[in-house]
């Protein structure tokens, strides 16, 4: 198959060795919303791996800070909107979960840009490629800057 | 291979998806990659594994072959998880011990680089031969449902919905918190769009519900509300408050009681005068059997006083001793029919204005069993000079309700028409910011020749003058309005009923307060809750027709999904407490968004009611001590998926 998104568009191109970026997401919206970015071919980071679960409030603090243990560059939890969430208030946990988190890891030595938390519908495929697109830029800046010391 | 070299292998099913996913993944370098994984992969390309034949054939081969757990990388999980643990039954697998990964839409159509999509589809399946070891069988089970079906609100909408239940044969429980059946248009004397007489037209259906062979089938429950929900979809069960009526089946209905009765309210119904604390809201109310309200019985605010029950001809069919109740009912689904009104409170324009009436009390103004029996006169008991009629008072203005409710058109065509046929001298106005009558039927409305007068928005009107000689002003145009009685078509708005079972059924709302539809176009009558349906304008303002139609529409998914002697089944992807890790620390019990955990005050010890669970997984996150196991998305699946990802 001949992708329709050109390889100029994305940026991307001779990065090694790519950096580890995980993303949770909800089955119901952020996971549909990536999907959705599959079908309208958007281009979505390679170093995005994407955990699915069934709600953004399955994720436990320990698992993220798991995951920046085994090597994770960057972490991503998204979540459906407020008052979208497929169990009612699940995302309501991720995001308090979310702001503990952004105080405490900087207390690890973790740079908090490492971290985001943010809402994804179904239909937000754009937004989906926009934020893990800025957020993976934002890791190879953090990235180069440490490089550099 | 032997049968030794075979045992507890990870089956790995790689798909073409027809060239769309082998045209970015290189498999066989993902393969040569992953061979030495512990997980003891054993691949398989398949062209389109998803095909009815590949599904066959696949299902062939893992029966011959036996692995200890499969892996499919393919197209997203959310398309073909199903399909797929279709495939492990088949073969004889748990369908459990299978785990997707999504290179179609999450790889092979977002990377445009097929040495990066190939790498990131290497990691994926490396995250999942590492999660997927953990997977244990799971065991799928189903309970028996209800089919009791409750009904809350008996306006047009749950009637219809009733009845319809009842004619497929099952049994209904009619849930109303007013003394009477009918909803709103049981109060209107004619309905737009063919002038028909409101209890007319519902009376059929009163009736049927109330005797005949169909209400042996319906239990109604009047002068009730739904105080807690309890149970999920197939097995819920409510909890019902029911008010005393004071008065038994036993009445004829002869109203001697009030006629005796000291005691006076003003009149609710009529929006005007007053009732007797023992009375029928109107003339005609069914079933036509006087209720008391306590607030203003003398006898039950302490009183003495028993003159109803001297006047009443039947012994015991007055029954001042009567208490509240408390009935339990279970269901296996639930529709929700509890209606609109039209907004409380006037446009600032017409504040602390006499004369001035809600299109409802118009509607009852002009209703011969109303507070005048059909006579058009002021509260104070005038005919009035001119009646103008304010459409969108408060419609469109984002302040208010920034909506068309879509009826009041009709409504205002309905009453200029009423009128001009009591009284064809009146001069009667309509202002209007938009007009909308839409539909087949709906245009003779305006046949007679009215002309409204339009308006720019709130701001644009003023009153002058007092009685006959009151006008409305229409500033942007000079225009002038007779106005001696005014009447507001006020927005329509979930009422306080509507709310109210959103908040007890948990059920979402729309930001105007209606009750949500999972799909606006699609599923405009199934809420987000399973097992709980929408019917009539307690989902936003809607004519009969719609009322009619969603009341049908609510009561066949109840029957569709909820069938006599077909179970339910119950995910085995749900959480549970292991029992002796728990600490009785309580902190996943108000977390659980469906009151699926219950607290063990014996063993102090927290448990999960699997009929209640929903799988979400945010006990499973939030348990300190890690005793809650997310069946499906354990913690350590998913510290596995990571270690294979991130490796
Ligand atoms: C002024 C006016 C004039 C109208 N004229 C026309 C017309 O001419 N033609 C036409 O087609 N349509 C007309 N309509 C629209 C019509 O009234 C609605 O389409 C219809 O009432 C919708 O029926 P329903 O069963 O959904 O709701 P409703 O008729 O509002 O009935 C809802 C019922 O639920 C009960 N209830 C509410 N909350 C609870 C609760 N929590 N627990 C238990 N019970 C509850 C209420 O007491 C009520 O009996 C008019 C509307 C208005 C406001
Ligand atoms: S289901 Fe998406 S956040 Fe809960």
């Amino acid at each position: 198959m001949t992708s329709v998104i050109s390889p100029e568009a994305t940026g991307s191109i001779a990065r090694p060795p790519m950096l580890k970026v995980v993303a949770f997401l909800c089955n119901w919206c952020s996971y549909a919303g990536a999907d959705k970015a599959g079908t309208n071919q958007l281009a979505i980071p390679p170093e995005l791996s994407v955990v699915r679960v069934m709600c953004s409030g399955r994720v436990e603090p320990t698992l993220i800070l798991e995951a920046f243990q085994k090597g994770a560059d960057g972490v991503m939890v998204l979540a459906c909107h407020p008052g979208d969430c497929h169990y009612k208030e699940g995302n309501l946990r991720a995001f308090c979960r979310a702001e503990l988190l952004e105080r405490l890891i900087p207390q690890l030595g973790v740079d908090p840009l490492r971290f985001r938390f943010d809402y994804i519908s179904a239909a937000e495929s754009d937004k989906f490629a926009q934020i893990t697109r800025s957020f993976v830029d934002g890791l190879s800046r953090i990235q180069k800057t440490a490089a550099a010391r | 291979m032997s049968a030794n070299d075979r045992a507890g292998r990870t089956a790995t099913i790689l798909c073409n998806c027809s060239g769309i996913i082998s045209g970015q993944i290189a498999w066989d370098q993902v393969q040569d990659h992953l061979a030495e994984h512990p997980s003891r992969p054993l691949f398989r390309v398949d062209d389109l594994a998803c095909g009815q034949d590949n599904l066959e054939a696949l299902a062939e081969w893992l029966r011959a072959e036996q692995p200890a757990r499969v892996v499919v990388a393919a197209c997203s999980p959310r398309e073909h998880l199903e399909t797929f643990r279709g495939m492990m039954r088949k073969a004889g697998l748990n369908p459990y011990l299978l785990q997707m990964v999504n290179v179609r839409e999450q790889v092979s159509w977002v990377t445009p680089d097929p040495a990066e999509a190939t790498e990131k589809a290497e990691r994926l399946v490396r995250g999942a031969l590492e999660r997927v070891q953990l997977h244990t069988p799971l065991a799928e089970r189903s309970v028996p449902v209800q089919t009791r079906v409750a009904v809350i609100g008996a306006g047009p909408a749950g009637m219809q919905a009733a009845l319809t239940l009842a004619r497929a044969g099952r049994e209904v429980v009619l849930i109303e918190r007013e003394s009477f059946l009918g909803g709103l248009p049981v109060r209107f004397e004619e309905l737009f769009p063919h002038l028909e007489c409101g209890p007319c037209l519902l009376e059929p259906l009163m009736g049927d519900i109330l005797h005949g062979a169909l209400s042996e089938r319906i239990r109604l429950l009047d002068l009730s509300e739904v105080a807690q929900v309890k149970g999920a979809f197939g097995n819920y069960i409510l909890s019902v408050q029911r008010r005393p009526r004071y008065v038994t089946e036993q009445c004829i209905g002869c109203m001697e009681c009030s006629a005796a009765c000291p005691g006076r309210r003003p009149d609710p119904w009529n929006t005007r005068g007053e009732l007797a604390a023992i009375q029928v809201p109107f003339s005609g109310a069914l079933p036509s059997i006087p209720h008391i309200d306590a607030a203003s019985c003398l006898h039950l605010q302490g009183g003495t006083c028993d003159a109803c029950v001297q006047a009443c001809p039947v012994e015991g069919a007055i029954t001042l001793d009567q208490a509240p109740e408390r009935l339990e009912v279970e269901v296996g689904a639930i529709i929700l029919a509890t209606g609109a009104l039209e907004k409380e409170g006037v446009p600032a324009a017409f504040a602390g204005l006499p004369d001035t009436l809600s299109a409802y009390a118009m509607e009852r103004l002009l209703a011969s069993n109303g507070p005048t029996e059909g006579r058009i006169e002021t509260p104070e008991g005038r005919p009035p000079a001119s009646v103008a009629i304010v459409q969108c008072a408060g419609s469109l203005d984002p302040a208010e309700a920034a909506y068309c409710s879509g009826t009041c058109c009709q409504a205002a065509l309905k009453y200029e028409h009423m009128l001009h046929q009591k009284e064809p001298a009146l001069p009667v106005t309509r202002l209007v910011r938009e007009q909308v009558a839409p539909g087949l039927d709906a245009a003779h409305l305006a046949a007679h020749g009215s002309v409204p007068v339009r308006y720019a928005g709130p701001s644009d009107l003023s009153v002058e003058g007092a009685g006959d000689s009151r006008l409305i002003r229409v500033t942007s145009t000079g225009a002038t309005v007779p106005a001696e009685l005014i009447v507001l078509c006020r927005p329509i708005v979930p009422g306080a009923g509507t709310p109210a079972a959103a908040h007890t059924f948990e059920v979402g709302t729309t930001p105007e307060g209606f009750l949500a539809p999972r799909h606006g176009l699609s599923a405009p009558c199934t809420s987000l809750r399973m097992g709980i349906y929408l019917a009539g304008s307690a989902r936003g303002p809607g004519d009969l027709r719609e009322a009619f139609a969603s009341g049908t529409a609510a009561a066949g998914l109840a029957l569709s999904d909820l069938v006599e002697g077909r179970d339910l089944a119950i995910s085995p992807e749900r959480a549970e407490v292991r029992e002796t890790d728990c600490s009785g620390c309580q902190t996943c019990l108000p977390v659980c968004p469906y009151s699926a955990l219950t607290w063990d005050a014996d063993l102090r010890v927290a448990r999960v009611a699997d009929l209640l669970c929903m799988s979400c997984g945010t006990c499973v996150a939030a348990c300190p001590s890690g005793a809650i196991t997310g069946h499906g998305f354990t913690r350590d699946m998913l510290r596995h998926e990571l270690e294979g990802v991130l490796a």
